[in-house]
């Protein structure tokens, strides 16, 4: 493979061309600001040369014949400019080339080729340019950045934070102190289908930043965009074919600090079944003892090999520029994990106040492998300056292999708890799992000018998602430790043989998605009247398939449990030798059809843009699970929301915005829980679906000022409020056999206000890049009373997953002379409610956390450069406390990565 | 004359007597008409939605899942006979009334009879349940999605009179009761129930009532389990547990979960008096994060056939001092005035009419034991009749006895 990459860096090396004389040699700057302007696209017309101006504005042609030509400038959210230059024979002209911003954003409307969309003055323009409030991360902030995938860098957007499971794999956006489920994740502006078992999410770590241009984040939404998402829209987009030839490859190997402290735990991936017996068989095969693989249950430790990442890029045009093309691969394999310990705890009725109190102790330790693999694909071809056709296809691939052991000693409870520390019974699990995922994102689009008014443009795309987890499998066992105070003697039973379970699953989640606009644009005097129509159907297909075995020891020769002790030598018997069939609670399909219309118009006057317009969002779903004869067994939906929207953007000067917008939107619930499930008749916790759960609906409300002094720099200031009707919250159902459920609820209402600050500045080769973001939520959410638990109470809390402080701060450094770029880039988290505890009173808190990265860049000679990315570099730890006891403490630790890069 | 007056009075006596003897005792009978059973179940197969009676002397082959509809009612008459087939389950949403007699029984089964091998009656969301003079055997069986199951759980704040029934050989726990039920459950013998776990009667998450004169042999967990819920968000459970029998349990499981005759954690209370508690693994537990201030506990019997229990299957070979875990260590329970407590092979020994002394029997072990007291038995008026009950409107008149255990001489106990 890597061998086929070097051969392309070679032949790429061909197409070098040297230089001549005569030439043309020029600045392109900023109009209102006087400040130059890297990456604006110069083409010479006739020639069909084309080049993009440097870091400090620059450009030059050389080898041109002698006498007159056209040069032309293009520069997102700039007006477009040609300017004829006379050329003498065996002399260099100079121009400089003022481009002002455009008095009407043609964005919407122009088909012409890209301009550099990477650079932190491109992400700056489209911010100020945008119809929105956006912010945006372009490729060139990402490569600087410390950060190696998409959720890394989200979260350093102001306003943006990350929820992250135990192990961290996964990985989603929390806009605005808004839960995943209320933002929907875009790749090429196309939402994308979810390869996750329950809910609608995409893990962005899934997601490697080097392929990608930018990211956008909307905050707020205009009628032409989908209406799910009341926190924002988080828009992935992948490189786009340049206007001129682009190869680039880079390469770098990494350590995670906790492998040099600790072992990575290993087991054997070879002997696992990728289909459970049943499926194999047939669904009245009686499962064997010896249909279960041990291998995949035997824990090695070992010594890691380094994480390595490869990424290559290769676009380039043809046919006079008509045809452009863009292909790119990263590799990621990556070893990462996590130490965790921590109390569970329940009320306990001794105390007066029935607070919890903790009766759990646990220790965790996760040794995590992930490779990804993401291929993009762009072909672009402009049949003529009015029609271009573009096909995306992006293609993400993620295997993870975790090993988890897990010791879980009881402080108090079922069996009974420890007397002293060190004692207890203790039960041990040890879970394998592999998962592979693939996620593909196909988009056809046309943009078509009709006439001096009107503009058409569609898209057609297919999204799939699809995950398989074959034979994820756990061995329970248990030992007792007690103490005898007598002799002072701690004594320790053998290790028992438990039980295995053994589990499949697999989903595959389908979109279809058809869409087209119509805008029509007229001027009357000084205003410009834009106005669109559209509509967007999709149809979305999803099955969900789970089946799980349970192996039971063989009691010994006396009838007792027997004694574990190794994988090899334990006996099983299959207790439910069909599996669990399609009675499993996680077996269902979904059919969800979305229709929606919009009609916008926009108003220009030479300060102020006016949008409006209003969208409709017809939804019908389907849920059918498996037939049982005594309950539901499907549930359909259909409803229609009408969303409205208005704002404003006032121009105070050139370089200062003031927004105002309002619009409406809603969320869906999550797939499965929608699913009309019974939990399962087992011990613990367990959460069912809730048929009668509404889907949630906002009103919407920002405010924001935009400075932006220098085309790299800004200053915004924002206040926004959200009021949120049916919001989704996870509440206490009540006791089935032994269990405890939970199901999804709508609470009432809830609110969520806040303030946005973000700041670029440079001082010479110094620069300051912060954001800050204070957010307000309340929901007022039923819980149980913890004095009398029969009743239900309200309780006024925030929402799950906000965080009411969100500082990011990074220093900059950067010296384009000796080519250096560093970043030192802190974090601060405050504190965020990450679980609801069902008593009132208390919820789960993560405590304040700090993290620090560092990240620098030097090149070396023309086409290389050396990078290094240190993350995490303060080990900062992951806390979450409930009541007055640490419920879990998840050390994660430094990673360091080394690299080189190549650019054409 | 000495000698006449005597026979004089033994003859005037015997008059008496004999008079007496002639005179006859009231007696009334009322000529009924014959009711038949409300609709009738033929006997042969049966499966899917079933209501109606289940008739003395007809044997019912249960081929698929039995449903009883909520408002529907399913009732076995004595001596009816149901084999299950195919690892099916009875599933109550109505009522379930289960009418055997001492003399005929009503018998439910597995075709091949041996443990775990149906799935029991599923009796989550029933209306009432009432099970008398019944033979429930052999379930345990998984059910669709592999979750083990009990012979009987109900999940449901409804009456529930468990009365005079034999649960022997389950998989798992023998009754499941919680959800805030209201139990009855009197002189039930349960024996030889769960693999290598499962309690025989698993109170939780509310539930209120007696459990008294029950028999428990050879349970793989504890006798009797009485837990409210991890999350506390019912009322509390709280049960009187007296006059109950139990041997040898708690020993499938391992030395790593240790079961007891009786257990009381996570917020439960109760009354735990006048029970016999042979070579168990632990006696009567009462766990630190119980409602301990409220668990009530004394007179009862604690007793082991030998000093120490030898487990050879496991490296080093295990030991176990019997005598220590009658209230183990580090539990909120300690020793009781009024218990009678075994320092030694023959010190308190509860003198069953029979007991082959074992410890560890397999799921599924036969019991020839008769643990009915022999006289001069030291439990025998030891019990305690003055403790207040927390439910006696569930105790179904089965007061406690002055007597320990569940068979008590004056013969008020169990009847098996």
């Amino acid at each position: 493979m890597r061998k086929f990459y070097l051969l392309i860096s070679l032949i790429s090396c061909f197409f070098y061309a040297s230089a001549q004389t005569p030439s043309i040699r020029g600045k392109v700057y900023d109009m209102a600001t006087n400040s130059t302007l890297p990456g604006a696209v110069v083409q010479l017309d006739g020639t069909g040369k084309q080049t993009v101006t440097d870091a400090n504005g620059n450009f030059q042609f050389t080898g041109i014949e002698p006498g007159s030509h056209t040069i032309k400038i293009r520069f997102i959210g700039f007006d477009e400019i040609e300017k004829k230059v006379d050329v003498s024979a065996d002399r260099t002209t100079t121009i400089n080339i003022p481009l002002s911003t455009k008095a009407n954003d043609l964005k919407e409307v122009s088909v012409f080729g890209s301009v550099n969309k990477e650079s932190d003055e491109a992400s700056r323009a489209t911010e100020k340019n945008s119809n929105n409030l956006l912010n945006v991360v372009g490729a060139q902030a990402m490569q600087k950045s410390p950060d190696i995938n998409a959720a890394n860098v989200l979260q350093r957007v102001s306003g943006v934070t990350i929820q992250r499971n135990a192990g961290g794999d996964d990985a989603f956006a929390i806009i605005r102190g808004l839960e995943p489920r209320y933002n929907n994740v875009l790749v090429n502006g196309v939402s994308i289908a979810s390869p996750d078992s329950k809910t609608r999410l995409v893990s962005l770590s899934v997601v490697p930043s080097d392929l990608l241009e930018k990211i956008e984040v909307n905050k707020t939404l205009l009628p032409e965009m989908e209406g799910d998402a009341i926190g924002g829209t988080v828009n992935m987009i992948f490189k786009d074919a340049a206007d001129q030839r682009q190869f680039s490859v880079s390469s770098s190997i990494g350590y995670e600090q906790l492998f040099i402290d600790r072992k990575f735990l290993d087991f054997s991936k070879a002997d696992i079944h990728t289909y459970s017996p049943s499926e194999m068989y047939g669904a009245s095969y009686i499962a064997q003892p010896n249909d279960f693989t041990r291998s995949n249950l035997d824990f090695k430790s070992i010594q890691p090999p380094p994480s390595e990442t490869f990424t290559f890029s290769y676009g380039d045009r043809f046919f006079n520029k008509k045809l452009g093309f863009i292909i790119g691969d990263t590799y990621q394999n990556n070893y990462f994990g996590s130490d965790v310990e921590g109390e569970n705890g329940n009320a306990d009725p001794k105390d007066p106040d029935h607070r919890p109190r903790a009766n759990d102790i646990y220790n965790r330790s996760i040794s995590s492998r992930e490779i990804l693999n993401n291929l993009i694909a762009h072909l672009d071809y402009k049949i003529n300056d009015r029609n271009k056709i573009v096909l995306d296809n992006v293609l993400l691939y993620s295997r993870l292999e975790e090993a988890s052991i897990t010791a879980d000693t009881s402080i108090t409870g079922g069996n009974g708890g420890r007397t002293i520390p060190g004692t207890g019974p203790v039960s041990g699990i040890d879970q394998s799992s592999t998962t592979n995922q693939l996620i593909e994102n196909l988009k056809l689009s046309g943009n078509h000018i009709l006439g001096n008014h009107f503009k058409f443009d569609w898209y057609g795309a297919f999204s799939d998602a699809f995950a398989r987890t074959p034979d994820q499998a756990d061995i329970n066992t248990n030992i007792l430790i007690t103490y005898d105070p007598a002799t002072g003697t701690f004594t320790k039973t053998p290790e028992y043989f438990d039980e295995i379970d053994r589990v499949w699953a697999h989903n595959n989640d389908q979109d279809y998605d058809g869409a087209g606009n119509l805008t029509y644009k007229t001027t009357f005097g000084n205003a410009v009247l834009e106005l669109k129509a559209g509509g967007l159907y999709r149809h979305k297909t999803r099955y969900n398939s789970e089946d799980e075995y349970i192996l039971r020891p063989v009691a010994n020769a006396n009838g007792e449990k027997a004694e574990f002790t190794n994988i090899y030598d334990a006996q099983w018997t299959v207790y439910n030798p069909l599996g669990a069939g399609t009675f499993n609670i996680n077996n269902y399909n979904l059919l969800e059809n979305i229709t929606t219309y919009y009609g916008q118009f926009k108003l220009s006057f030479p300060r102020l843009d006016i949008f409006g317009g209003v969208r409709s969002e017809s939804t019908t779903q389907q849920v059918r699970i498996r037939a049982d004869i005594t309950n539901a067994n499907g549930v359909d939906k259909d409803y229609t929301d009408i969303l409205p929207s208005i704002s404003f953007k006032y121009k105070l000067n050139d370089i200062t915005n003031l927004r105002l917008a309002y619009f409406a939107s809603i969320a869906r619930p999550a797939f499965f829980e929608l699913v009309p499930n019974n939990p399962p008749n087992s011990n613990g916790t367990v959460t069912k679906g809730n048929p009668d759960l509404l889907h949630t609906t906002a009103n919407n409300y920002d405010l924001r000022y935009e400075l932006f002094p220098k085309p790299d720099e800004q200053f915004f200031v924002g206040v926004y409020y959200k009021d949120l009707t049916n919001p989704i919250e996870y509440a206490y159902e009540g006791n089935s056999n032994a269990a405890v459920v939970y199901e999804p609820i709508n609470a009432p209402s809830a609110k969520v206000a806040g303030a946005e600050l973000a700041y670029t500045r440079f001082f010479g080769n110094i620069g300051i890049s912060g954001n800050y973001a204070y957010n307000y939520s309340d929901v007022n959410a039923l819980k149980v009373d913890r004095n009398n638990p029969s009743v239900n109470v309200y309780e006024h809390r925030m929402l799950v997953g906000a965080s009411v402080h969100d500082l990011n701060v990074s220093l900059l450094y950067r010296n384009k002379k000796a080519g250096i770029n560093a970043q030192l880039a802190y974090q601060y988290l405050g504190k965020t409610l990450v679980g609801i505890y069902p008593d009132n009173g208390d919820n789960y808190i993560q405590q304040p956390m700090s993290t620090l990265a560092f990240s620098a860049d030097k090149t070396i000679g023309k086409h290389f450069a050396v990078f290094t990315k240190l993350n995490n570099l303060l080990n900062t730890h992951t806390t979450v406390v409930l009541h007055n006891f640490q419920n879990g403490n998840e050390v994660t630790k430094a990673t360091y990565l080394f690299g080189i890069r190549y650019n054409y | 004359m000495k000698t006449n007056q005597i026979s004089f009075w033994i003859a005037a006596i015997a008059l008496v007597a004999m008079i007496s003897s002639c005179s006859k005792k009231e007696t009334t009978n009322t000529v009924k008409p014959v009711i038949p059973p409300s609709h009738p179940i033929s006997a042969g197969n049966i499966s899917g939605f079933i209501k109606g009676t289940l008739l003395t002397g007809s044997t019912y082959t249960v081929t698929a899942d039995v449903y009883v509809k909520a408002g529907d009612t399913l009732l076995a008459q004595p001596g009816a006979i149901v084999v299950v087939k195919n690892n099916s389950q009875f599933i109550i949403q109505g009522v379930f009334q289960s009418m055997g007699s001492q003399a005929a029984p009503v018998s439910f089964n597995s075709d091949s009879n041996t443990p775990g091998t149906w799935g029991g009656f599923a009796c989550d969301s029933a209306q009432a349940v009432t099970i008398q003079w019944t033979k429930i055997l052999n379930t345990g069986g998984p059910d669709n999605t592999g979750s083990a199951r009990r012979t009987l759980v109900v999940s449901a704040p409804i009456k529930v009179d468990l009365e005079d029934n034999w649960i022997e050989n389950g998989q798992d726990d023998g009754l499941g009761l919680f959800g805030g039920c209201s139990i009855t459950v009197l002189r039930n013998t349960i024996q030889s129930g769960g693999s290598t776990d499962g309690e025989a009667i698993n109170i939780k998450t509310g539930a209120k009532g007696v459990v008294a004169y029950n028999v428990v042999f050879s349970q793989a967990g504890t006798g009797t389990k009485l837990e409210t819920a991890s999350v506390v968000t019912t009322a509390e459970t709280n049960v009187d547990v007296y006059n109950n029998t139990y041997v040898s349990c708690g020993w499938r499981r391992g030395a790593a979960e240790p079961g007891r005759g009786v257990s009381a954690g996570v917020s439960a209370r109760g009354n735990i008096y006048n029970n016999i508690i042979v070579n168990c693994y632990h006696g009567i537990e009462i766990f630190q994060d119980a409602d301990v201030a409220n668990v009530k506990y004394g007179n009862n019997l604690f007793y082991s056939t030998a000093n120490t229990f030898v487990d050879a299957t496991v490296t080093p070979n295990l030991i176990v001092d019997l005598r220590s875990g009658y209230y183990p260590a580090g539990a909120a329970g300690v020793p009781q005035s009024s218990d009678l407590i075994s320092t030694a092979v023959g010190n308190n020994d509860p003198m069953f009419t029979s007991f082959d002394n074992g410890f560890l029997y397999v799921n599924g072990a036969p019991n020839s034991n008769d643990f009915h007291l022999k006289s001069g038995s030291p439990a025998i008026g030891k019990g305690n009749t003055s403790f207040t009950l927390a439910n006696p409107s569930l105790a179904g008149g089965a007061a406690p006895d002055a007597d320990m255990g569940a068979y008590p001489t004056d013969g008020k106990g169990n009847k098996h």
